[in-house]
């Protein structure tokens, strides 16, 4: 009688599908357990292995065989459980016995729509092409022409200022008690000065505990012990109440974005601040999923992440494309900023930050004439995320370099280019070089950047890569903790760590900075939108962005 | 004293043409020389053999670089101040200046000395080299230096005797040993400005103090300011010295200055409160966790679930018989247990399972899907033929009426005489049975088999009526008489198809049953052609040869239903099947069947075997019925209060599935006498991929021929087979084997050893551990 239940293998994926492939070799592994307890996918589980051998000795036939079953590490094929080539198996080996390899022939996109649900991840643009920002070198380098400076040797001055600059014929000068004085009748935008890499806005949320106390506590100790003035953007979704009301909220800025959450609690707390925020920043947009709002799953929405924004526990938390309650880039625009302002008294600079697009121009020709506007952000395409459609992350967006050319050019043809600070963001550091990447944007125009994706990199050893490595982010199976509302993992995380680990990457790039600014005799003024400095090995890059072209 | 000047006839010699005629002055034997300068470069330098001593003075304007590339041997003393860069790439010459330096003293010397009688300039001392083969460089500064002092100093010792300075506040200027990597500058006054990056103060040591004081007297006695002696050397404690921080102490201010966690203590949850800036919100435990973690931190935990999974043996048989725990006993040597424990579920294994059964327990068994060959559970089920029935439970008072004595009667009136319940069985026939005595042929069940199941069946005591045809009245009475009924008068009027000519055709139950009852019609020679290929066609197929059909052709409407045991006997013996055929038409008189497409054949009986329905004529109409079998629920309940319907009567099925159904109606009789609720049939089938086949040598083991292979051969499906593979497995050793109180044993994990890794789940032979996710 023929069987009527078969172990069905059709429709099953082979491992040459799948983007990672695991290498374990028997010989060396111990069989201790160590690496399938701890991957995040469950991509590899123990097995029982059969191996059987048919031999013969002698001067004839005389088969003999041998069956042997044992045990050891098998990856499963499963498209939800694939092997995301995080290593963690590799990490905890005691033997060297396992590691994933990556497998450049894998055919991953065709599989990972099951149930008709697209591919969603976190991290940025899976892609090894070398960006334009890593294609830029400094070529002006002062050879018995500029005055030579030396970064090791004269002071530097590696600041830039967020907020708006009034041309000095609208400043209003008086003559007060036969001195020089303000107007203070006048309104007079608030400027701060600022180390030109921010740390680009991440929630707390999206982020671990551990992760965003030890960035926020990197921060402190910069400007507090290093006296290097970074700042960084809360993210949508809120900030801590008690770092709300501490001294160290003049080292953030709070961002608002079309979920509105957590401003229900800042607006409660204004009355107990000590200080001022750094400033607000506007989230209109993000590079990394332009047109595409945010969703913090409910498993992600605990007790801490409700009060913080608060909300009740275990929900889905939308953020909308758009901001719901605007209904034009003016009315957007205006009333945004407006509004903010109010909410600290006009003290504080107030931003928007939108996705690169080709319509960036538009809005920033909107801004130049808002006396409220205190800077405009562009998020590249190479931004970073802690959840999207992979078709969003890979495919759509604007890249960073020639939008922000653009709109810098922009702001020169209508004569605000010292008055309207445009910072960029998305893929600074994509390859490491953080202090490199940001030096091109400032050259090209910008006054300064953000790092988001780089700094969980550096600072914390988030595993993502641009061969989809990990980007588990949106799940919240991050191995090291990052991008993880689950204590066991977040746990992993050594927020001291993560703290010092953010010290050492500021005073490394302010070196960098450093280094790339002392040869063009720049120590004191950032040079921003010095594009002569710049050149390119790419005639039609060259040719975009207004930069010599080198060979 | 040979004298040069830098002026002739009122012009200025140039800087080329003066050096010219210093070093043809030298090279002439000239070894001292006066100059008198006019703005000159590098006057004094390169002045060779070392082994002589020179000496130059210049009047004058000295320019700049003066002494540059000075050679020892050489000395230079100039009334007056001078330009820039003196001594520049030093090599040996001793410099005196009696007046100020302008910046860049000493820039790059390597050997030599500087005295300075004033003050220095800025970017004095940069560069200074020292050079294991020669003394240190010294350049030794009266008043105060410039800015910038010292940058890059690699070497040579400097000092400032800081007297009379400019700028008392600070005598070695502005930011001075930046890159500093080498060389001593001893420095009398203020002077706290100095990179730390590179270089630290510290107080004088004996050695300091000696070298410093036996050389401070020459420099003054040089720039003649020998009355200072006393003042700078009478205390030690007025002078400091910088030096370079050494490799290993620059690498050490790389860190940072300022402890992170000391940071975060006295600075951050100082300013945000105890626990840091979510320490109100979040009170768990955050300490550092490590990767692999213990207890309630695993990501998963795992279960010995022993038992909780049915084997897909036991979960497809429609009867229930627990195939696998009868292997169990057999391994564990409880044999009579396992012989017993069959009867608790059917009155006829060795005739059901041994013979007329198509097993689907076997078809299901995991054996068979991963393996190859299932174990031969119908053989475990022949083993219990000659058993005695069990012990009946005491009486109870109710009395039941069981009207069919059939399979799924019998199992009805088996189950609940067993508990004690007084059973009357009503049967038509003169025989119990049912289909199984009627119908199949004994080809397939050797008589004896049966009639000895029958018996032990009958032992029981259950009073057994034959030749009772129950119709409307008797129902009545009976319904009224007993406490419940269960009916299982099975199917028996024959599907026929009202084509021209029907009525001419032999319904094949009809011809079973003349068959079984020992009146065989004759099929001798005939050609035979049965309408419908099922499996019932099958057997009469066989029974018509055996009987001497010539031909037999089963035709039917689509491709056959038959299949195992019956159509391979049907086909040994010559059976064809064809299909599609719709009958069109049969005429006797002409011995053929036509069918629909044209086609006819040639035949001398017809038979047809499309099923049969049941006879419902003697219920009363309130009993629900639906397509002419009875409606009810899974126990067996019919509507009617007390009536219960099990086998054929509700549905056609396999003998199995009667013997199943009457046992289930049993239950629930017995249920709903006592008025009880009965537990959910429905359980879980194990996972196949939960047993591991690979521990089995697959498709080489043949099925045995006894029980005891039987049993080792069966995988023991979802249930423990206690080979201690997890316990041996775990490389924690978290897993021990415990005898439990009532004799058996468990497999218990000690959470504090477990590190959650799945081994023992993926491992276990039988699919009883599994992984669960802690939250
Ligand atoms: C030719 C043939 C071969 C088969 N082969 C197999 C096989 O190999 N394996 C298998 O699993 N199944 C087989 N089956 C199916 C199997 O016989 C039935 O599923 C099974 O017999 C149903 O059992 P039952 O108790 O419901 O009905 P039955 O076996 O039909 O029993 C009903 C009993 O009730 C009696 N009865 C009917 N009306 C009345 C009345 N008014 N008063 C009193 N008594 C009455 C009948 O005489 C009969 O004894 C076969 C069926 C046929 C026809
Ligand atoms: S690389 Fe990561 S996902 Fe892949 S098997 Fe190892 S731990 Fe699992
Ligand atoms: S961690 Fe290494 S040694 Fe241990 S089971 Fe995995 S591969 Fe083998
Ligand atoms: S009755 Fe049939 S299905 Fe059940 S165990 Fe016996 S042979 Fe298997
Ligand atoms: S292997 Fe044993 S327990 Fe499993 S299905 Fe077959 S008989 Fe049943
Ligand atoms: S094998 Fe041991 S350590 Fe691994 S899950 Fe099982 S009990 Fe725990």
């Amino acid at each position: 009688m023929e069987s009527k239940t078969r172990l069905d293998v059709n429709g099953q994926l082979t491992l040459k599908e799948l983007p990672y492939i695991i290498r374990w070799e028997s010989d060396k592994c111990t069989r201790c357990g160590l690496c399938t307890a701890v991957c995040p996918q469950q991509a590899i589980e123990p097995a029982v292995i059969v191996q059987r051998l048919v031999s013969s000795e002698g001067p004839m036939p005389l088969p003999q065989t041998v069956r042997q079953v044992g045990q050891g590490i098998k990856q499963v094929t499963d498209i939800e459980r694939y092997c995301v080539g995080c290593g963690v198996c590799s990490q905890v080996c005691p033997n060297d016995a396992i590691f994933p390899e990556y497998n450049a022939v894998n055919k991953f996109a065709f599989h990972k729509n099951q149930g008709g649900i697209p591919y969603k991840r976190g991290g940025r643009r899976n892609s090894t092409e070398t960006s334009t920002l890593d294609q830029l070198k400094f070529t002006r380098v002062s050879m018995l022409t500029d005055p030579a400076l030396d970064a090791g040797r004269h002071e530097f001055h590696i600041r830039t200022l967020l907020g708006r600059t009034l041309a000095p014929e609208n400043m209003p000068l008086i003559i007060k008690d036969d001195d020089l004085g303000l107007d203070e009748t006048v309104f007079i935008p608030p400027v701060r000065e600022i180390f030109p890499i921010r740390i680009g806005g991440m929630s707390f949320g999206a982020l671990s505990p551990n992760m965003w106390e030890g960035l926020a506590m990197g921060v402190a100790y910069l400007n507090e012990v290093e006296k290097i003035p970074v700042v960084m953007c809360t993210g949508e979704g809120g900030m801590p109440p008690r770092l709300l009301k501490s001294r160290f909220l003049k080292y953030f800025i709070l961002q608002i974005a079309s979920g509105y959450f957590g401003w229900d609690e800042i607006i409660h707390a204004i009355p107990h601040m000590k200080e001022d925020p750094a400033a607000i920043e506007i989230k209109y947009g993000q590079g990394a999923k332009p047109g595409d709002g945010g969703l913090l799953m409910a498993f992600k929405v605990l007790d801490l992440i409700a009060k913080i924004r608060g909300v009740p526990t275990k929900i889905d938390l939308a953020s909308p494309p758009t901001h719901q309650t605007k209904y034009s880039i003016e009315e957007a625009v205006a009333k945004m900023l407006t509004s903010m302002s109010m909410a600290f008294d006009f003290r504080v600079p107030v931003y928007p930050k939108i996705s690169g697009t080709k319509t960036a121009t538009a809005v920033l020709n909107n801004l130049a004439r808002n006396p409220f506007a205190a800077a405009l952000t562009i998020d590249g395409d190479d931004g970073g995320t802690g959840a999207a459609y992979n078709v969003s992350l890979d495919k759509t967006g604007h890249p960073i370099a020639s939008n922000l050319r653009e709109c810098y050019l922009n702001l020169v043809k209508i004569g605000k280019q010292n008055e309207l600070p445009l910072f960029a963001a998305g893929g600074v550091g994509k390859t490491g070089s953080l202090a490199a990447n940001a030096a091109a944007l400032i050259m090209l125009g910008a006054s300064g950047v953000d790092c988001g994706k780089y700094i969980m990199q550096a600072a914390a050893g988030c595993l993502g890569d641009e061969r989809n490595r990990c980007n588990l982010c949106n799940i919240g199976r991050c191995p090291k903790g990052i991008t993880t509302q689950d204590p066991r993992l977040y746990r992993r995380l050594d927020p001291d760590k993560v703290a010092e680990r953010v010290v050492d990457i500021f005073k490394a790039a302010d070196t960098e900075l450093k280094k790339i600014f002392a040869p063009m005799g720049r120590s004191t003024q950032l040079p921003i939108g010095m594009s002569d400095g710049l050149s390119v090995g790419d005639k039609a890059i060259a040719e975009q962005l207004g930069i010599s072209y080198a060979c | 004293m040979y004298e040069i000047s830098g002026i002739v006839l009122n012009q200025r010699v140039s800087s080329k043409d003066l050096e010219k005629r210093i070093q043809t002055a030298v090279k002439s034997g000239k070894r001292e020389l006066k100059i008198f300068a006019d703005g000159q470069h590098g006057i004094g330098g390169r002045l060779w053999p070392t082994s002589e001593d020179k000496k130059i003075i210049v009047d004058g304007t000295s320019g700049q670089r003066l002494g540059s590339m000075g050679m020892m041997g050489t000395k230079i003393i100039v009334n007056g101040s001078c330009s820039d860069d003196v001594g520049w790439l030093n090599c040996g010459a001793e410099i005196t200046v009696l007046g100020d330096v302008c910046n860049g003293a000493h820039n790059a010397g390597a050997q030599g000395i500087l005295y300075v009688q004033g003050g220095a300039g800025a970017r004095c001392d940069t560069m200074t080299k020292f050079n294991p083969r020669f003394a240190p460089l010294q350049s030794w500064y009266f008043r105060d230096v410039g800015d910038s002092f010292a940058e890059f100093k690699a070497g040579g010792i400097a000092v400032v005797c800081g007297v009379e300075p400019r700028h008392p506040g600070n005598i070695l200027g502005y930011r001075p040993c930046v890159g500093m990597v080498g060389g001593t500058i001893y420095f009398r006054g203020q002077a706290d400005d100095h990179s730390t990056k590179d270089s630290r103060i510290e107080n004088l040591t004996d050695q300091d103090w000696q070298w410093l004081t036996k050389n401070m007297q020459p420099y003054l006695e040089a720039i003649d300011r020998l009355s200072f002696l006393d003042e700078l050397t009478k205390d030690r404690g007025d002078w400091q010295k910088i030096i370079a921080l050494s490799p290993q102490e620059r690498d050490d201010l790389g860190g940072n200055s300022l402890p992170m966690a000391k940071f975060r203590l006295e600075h951050w949850d100082q300013e945000v409160g105890k626990g840091g800036i979510v320490g109100d919100l979040l009170t768990d435990d955050r300490s550092i966790l490590p990767y692999i973690t213990f207890a309630e931190d695993r990501r998963f935990y795992p279960t010995w679930d022993n038992d909780r999974y049915q084997a897909p043996c036991t979960y497809n048989c429609p009867t229930d018989i627990p195939t696998q725990l009868r292997t169990h006993l057999i391994r564990e040597g409880r044999l009579e247990e396992m012989l017993a424990l069959v009867l608790e579920y059917s009155p006829l294994p060795a005739t059901v399972c041994g013979q007329v059964c198509p097993s689907p327990c076997m078809d299901a068994c995991s054996r068979s899907v991963f393996l190859k060959e299932p174990v031969e559970i119908g053989f475990l089920g022949g083993l219990s033929l000659d058993l005695p029935a069990p012990e009946k439970a005491p009486a109870r008072p109710e009395k039941v009426a069981v009207i069919g004595g059939g399979p799924a009667g019998l199992a009805a009136a088996w189950k609940l005489a067993l508990e004690g319940v007084k059973v009357t069985i009503f049967e038509r026939e003169a025989e119990l049975g049912g289909k199984i005595y009627l119908c199949i042929p004994e080809d397939r069940l050797p008589r004896n088999i049966l009639n000895s199941e029958l018996e032990r069946f009958s032992s029981l005591g259950i009073e057994i009526k034959t030749n009772q045809t129950i119709n409307a009245d008797d129902f009545t009475t009976i319904k009224s008489e007993y406490d419940a009924v269960v009916l299982a008068s099975g199917a028996h009027a024959p599907r026929m198809i009202p084509f021209p000519g029907y009525e001419e055709v032999i319904p094949g139950i009809v011809f079973l049953k003349a068959l079984n009852n020992r009146q065989p019609m004759s099929m001798k020679d005939k050609r035979v052609v049965i309408i419908g290929a099922g499996n019932v066609g099958m057997d009469i197929a066989v029974e018509a040869y055996n009987l001497g059909a010539q031909s037999v052709i089963a035709v039917d409407i689509q491709a056959p239903a038959s299949f195992g045991k019956e159509q391979q006997m049907a086909a040994a013996r010559g059976t064809q099947i064809l299909y599609p055929k719709f009958t069109d038409r049969y005429v006797k008189k002409e011995k053929k069947i036509y069918f629909k497409d044209g086609s006819f054949l040639d035949v001398d009986e017809v038979l047809i075997s499309i099923g049969e329905s049941p006879e419902l004529d003697f219920l009363p109409e309130e009993v629900d019925r639906e397509r002419g079998y009875l409606t009810i629920d899974e126990w067996g309940r019919t509507n009617q209060e007390k009536l219960y319907a099990v086998g054929d009567v509700t549905a056609p099925g396999l003998i199995t599935h009667a013997l199943g159904a009457g046992r289930h109606a049993a239950q629930a009789v017995l249920a709903d006498f006592d008025g009880t609720t009965l537990s959910d049939r429905s359980t879980e089938m194990v996972d196949y991929d939960r047993i591991k086949g690979e521990y089995y040598e697959r498709d080489r083991q043949k099925a045995g021929e006894d029980g005891d292979t039987e049993a080792l051969r069966c995988l023991s499906c979802g249930t423990c087979r206690d080979c201690s593979t997890c316990e041996e497995s775990c490389f924690r050793g978290a897993i021990t084997r415990q005898e439990t109180e009532d004799g058996g044993y468990q497999y218990v994990v000690d959470e504090n050893l477990c590190i959650g890794c799945g081994f023992c789940a993926a491992v276990c032979p039988c699919g009883i551990w599994n992984m669960n996710p802690v939250e």
